[in-house]
């Protein structure tokens, strides 16, 4: 079975797309903040990851870096789930490009919260096949 | 003593995003991450659900669009909106995330122009062990503290924790234009010292003060000795006649200063400063 990692520190958030993952026939896995992300991502290495920006510890910005920068984990595709602006994520991903001289490909889709619930479904079903 | 991480607390009464902003030159100091709080204080009586559930949305709402503009400038930013103790959500916050810096602001009176530290406040100084600074960005009607860390007044009372304000203020030198650095001898430190008694004191902490400064001078820093007599209104002074832009001072666990500073003649020195207050521990 296909694993899902939903990273998010909103219990109502990971509640509902954990049911959405699992009514979609994959397994999901919960992490409340980038570090934990990082860690279940090592462990468990999903085909999935559905990725809140705003989060305590490490932000979904950094963990999206690291993700992406690490050669055996980089192609895990990455769905951003957020009430931050789709534009600010892009912006500063281009600001954090400069400074490290180093650019990382766009994540596979960007929702901005609240999510739709079919929208979620369709995307992760066009990913994972 | 790096400046990392920044935990910025506000109950969106003093705080608002340009008083964040006014922070943003800690970059040049090494901040790379910001985290966002907001307590919603749980006191029976106090806040019904409803309002509990608007005034975090509400936070939620501000603290997104910050986070924006933070994020958008390549800074990391996380955010926590909770309920309950505010001291002991703050203690718990800073243990999490492992915070260099808390800014915290003073609260205003309901009905009342003037400002004061409240019980909370000096609760959570008196428990924390890193830096607070008790920020003053509004500084009067249309007037606003926007370079808080370009002319600092440190006070030293040579204790310890007065080294660790050093310290912290050394980790500053990219972003300050000039350091006053003052020490107050209290008259009780002059009480029975005869004339030549107070001469001998008075030298003895002329020439510390020099030695400090030399010291700050070959870190990079321009530094300036003052030698004032009094008690610690005398710090408010100073900063005054030399134009400071914040007051830095350690929290001296036992002596007097702690009281002045974090009892009620400091809380009173505190309220009617207009300036930030760097308190390290």
């Amino acid at each position: 079975m296909k694993k899902v990692l939903i990273v998010d520190d909103d219990v109502d958030v990971t509640t509902l797309v954990s049911k959405l993952v699992e009514r979609s026939g994959y397994k999901a896995m919960v992490a409340k903040n980038g570090v934990e992300g990082m860690d279940k991502v090592r462990e468990d290495k999903p085909d999935l990851i559905i990725l809140d920006i705003l989060m305590p510890k490490e932000s979904g910005i950094r963990m999206y870096r690291e993700l992406k920068t690490d050669d055996p984990l980089k192609d895990i595709p990455v769905i951003i789930l957020s009430a931050i602006a789709k534009r600010s994520f892009f912006r500063s991903q281009k600001v954090l490009d400069e400074f490290a001289g180093q650019s990382v490909p766009e994540p596979e889709a960007y929702i901005e919260k609240p999510e739709e619930p079919e929208e979620l479904i369709e995307l992760m079903k066009k990913i994972l096949g | 003593m790096e400046i990392k991480k920044m935990l910025f607390v506000t109950n969106f009464e003093e705080l608002w995003f340009d008083a964040l902003r006014s922070l943003m030159s800690l970059r040049k100091a090494g901040l790379e991450h910001v985290v966002l709080m907001h307590v919603v204080e749980r006191k029976i009586g106090y806040y019904t659900t409803e309002e509990k559930r608007r005034l975090k949305e509400m936070a939620e709402v501000r603290f997104i669009d910050w986070a924006q503009s933070l994020f958008e400038e390549g800074l990391e930013c996380g955010s926590y909106i909770v309920e309950g103790n505010t001291v002991r959500k703050i203690m718990s916050i800073i243990e999490e995330e492992g915070v260099n810096l808390v800014v915290i602001s003073r609260q205003k009176r309901s009905g009342l122009e003037k400002f004061y530290i409240d019980s909370k406040t000096i609760e959570f100084l008196r428990k924390t062990t890193i830096p607070v600074l008790v920020h003053k960005y509004n500084v009067g009607p249309g007037r606003v503290n926007d370079k808080p860390f370009e002319r600092p007044l440190l006070a030293t009372d040579w204790s310890p924790q007065s080294n660790r304000a050093v310290e912290f203020l050394v980790a500053l030198k990219g972003i300050m234009k000039k350091l006053q650095v003052i020490h107050v001898v209290t008259e009780k430190a002059m009480a029975g010292l005869g004339k030549r008694g107070l001469k001998k004191m008075e030298r003895e902490n002329r020439r510390r003060l020099g030695e400090l400064c030399d010291s700050l001078e070959a870190e990079g820093i321009e530094a300036e000795p003052h030698l004032y007599i009094g008690d610690v209104t005398q710090i408010e002074n100073a900063a005054r006649e030399r134009e400071a832009t914040l007051i830095a001072t350690g929290t001296t666990g036992k002596s007097a200063w702690q009281a002045r500073w974090l009892g009620s003649p400091s809380q009173r020195l505190a309220e009617v400063s207009e300036l930030p207050t760097l308190l390290v521990p």
